[in-house]
């Protein structure tokens, strides 16, 4: 057992995932009527739910910032994250994630997600409102986060990528500590839908 | 020719190692649980005022179990859960029992107009500047705390729960003097 765990910290997470043939979830969300993509593993279930720009805009708008900030934040690849540990039972196996450890592939390089304190960093230089600030900061998936047994969590997260852009996502979690990981193949922003004037 | 069976090999046994290592726990999907808190530190005092100016401080509910539940109008899972939450009150406040549901970050009209549409006669308290949030270790909403008598953190649930639930009210129960 020694050996296979060594064997593993070798490969990179997504990797193993692939060798083991793990299913990635594709489907439509019934209640925002939208494409997510999901991954489970045991205890552990992570939905990506696709917003459309015109969500995210009309959203944050509501919430007291500008158009501009707004725009910015829509047009930066964003989904509505839920992570749920579904092992019964308050004490274990305790969910950890860390979004910092997330990458992107859109064909130019992996990359991190777009994190909530650069995000913050530019609301201030900008002179968002405090209360915008605090709507964005609670909307926000959080970068760390530790689920208990029947905890859930969700949030939205920015990949800081354009509209429509097809990517893979590299996944990693722990579980009672244990890195485990997993790649989202073919994730796509939502497109930003512009009303072409039809033409009689 | 040997080296790829090698490889194949070794690849056949990193996958089956994998999947000793990721056996999936025993689970079950709409399981209704509370994390115990470990080591059950003090509850981070608050002095907050309700949407009509009524004062609700955390010191007024010493001495009973109290559920204290963080959330916002914009957060569905926290909407979701809110008619449960009135019905445990119901179920548990002639027990001694309180309950508030903290709201984070807007003001009282936005919560108003919720009422309007969610009547729930527990007090919802607002904390606009989000002081009292970011001092409780709250990572997302809802995030909910069930406080013994002495005013300690002795459970907390991430993520929204169904808190007419038998099983959560007996947890809630069991921290009576």
């Amino acid at each position: 057992m020694g050996f296979l765990k060594s064997a593993l910290w070798a490969l990179p997470l997504w990797a193993i995932c692939a060798l083991v043939g793990a299913d990635q979830v594709v489907g439509t969300d019934p209640e925002a009527g939208l494409p997510f993509w999901a991954w489970e593993d045991g205890a552990l279930e992570i939905r990506l739910v696709q917003r459309l720009p015109d969500q995210t805009r009309a959203f944050f708008i509501g919430r007291g910032f500008s158009s501009a900030a707004a725009d910015r934040v829509a047009r930066s690849c964003v989904f509505q994250a839920i992570m749920r540990n579904r092992a019964q039972g308050g004490q274990t196996p305790v969910l950890g994630i860390d979004l910092t450890d997330w990458r992107l592939d859109a064909g130019a390089g992996v990359r991190a997600l777009v994190s909530k304190d650069v995000w913050d960093a530019e609301w201030v230089a900008a002179g968002e409102s405090e209360a915008a600030r605090i709507a964005f900061r609670w909307s926000l998936f959080p970068t760390t986060q530790e689920l208990r047994g029947g905890d859930y969590n969700w949030g939205m997260i920015s990949l800081g990528v354009p509209p429509g852009t097809r990517l893979d996502l590299m996944l990693s979690w722990t579980i009672d500590a244990e890195p485990r990981g997993a790649v989202l193949r073919g994730l796509t922003c939502a497109p930003e839908e512009i009303l072409e004037p039809k033409q009689e | 020719m040997n080296v790829p069976l090698r490889l194949l090999g070794a690849l056949a046994i990193v996958a089956v190692g994998t999947l000793i290592v990721t056996g999936a726990p025993v689970v079950a999907k709409d399981s209704q649980t509370l994390a115990p808190v470990p080591g059950r530190p003090p509850a981070p005092d608050f002095d907050l005022k309700d949407p009509d100016g009524k004062a609700v401080r955390l010191a007024d509910y010493r001495g009973r179990p109290l559920i204290v539940n963080f959330w916002a109008t914009w957060c569905p899972p926290c909407r979701e859960e809110m008619p449960s939450m009135q019905r445990a009150h119901a179920a548990v406040s002639k027990e001694g029992i309180g309950l508030i549901a903290i709201n984070v970050g807007e003001d009282a009209d936005t919560v108003a107009q919720f009422l309007s549409q969610v009547p729930v006669d527990f007090p919802l308290p607002l904390d606009e500047s989000s002081a009292v949030v970011t001092s409780w270790p709250v990572r997302g909403l809802p995030t909910t705390f069930v406080l013994d008598p002495e005013g300690r953190l002795a459970y907390v649930a991430t993520g929204g729960r169904e808190w007419d639930d038998r099983v959560l009210l007996d947890l809630v129960r069991g921290l009576k003097q």
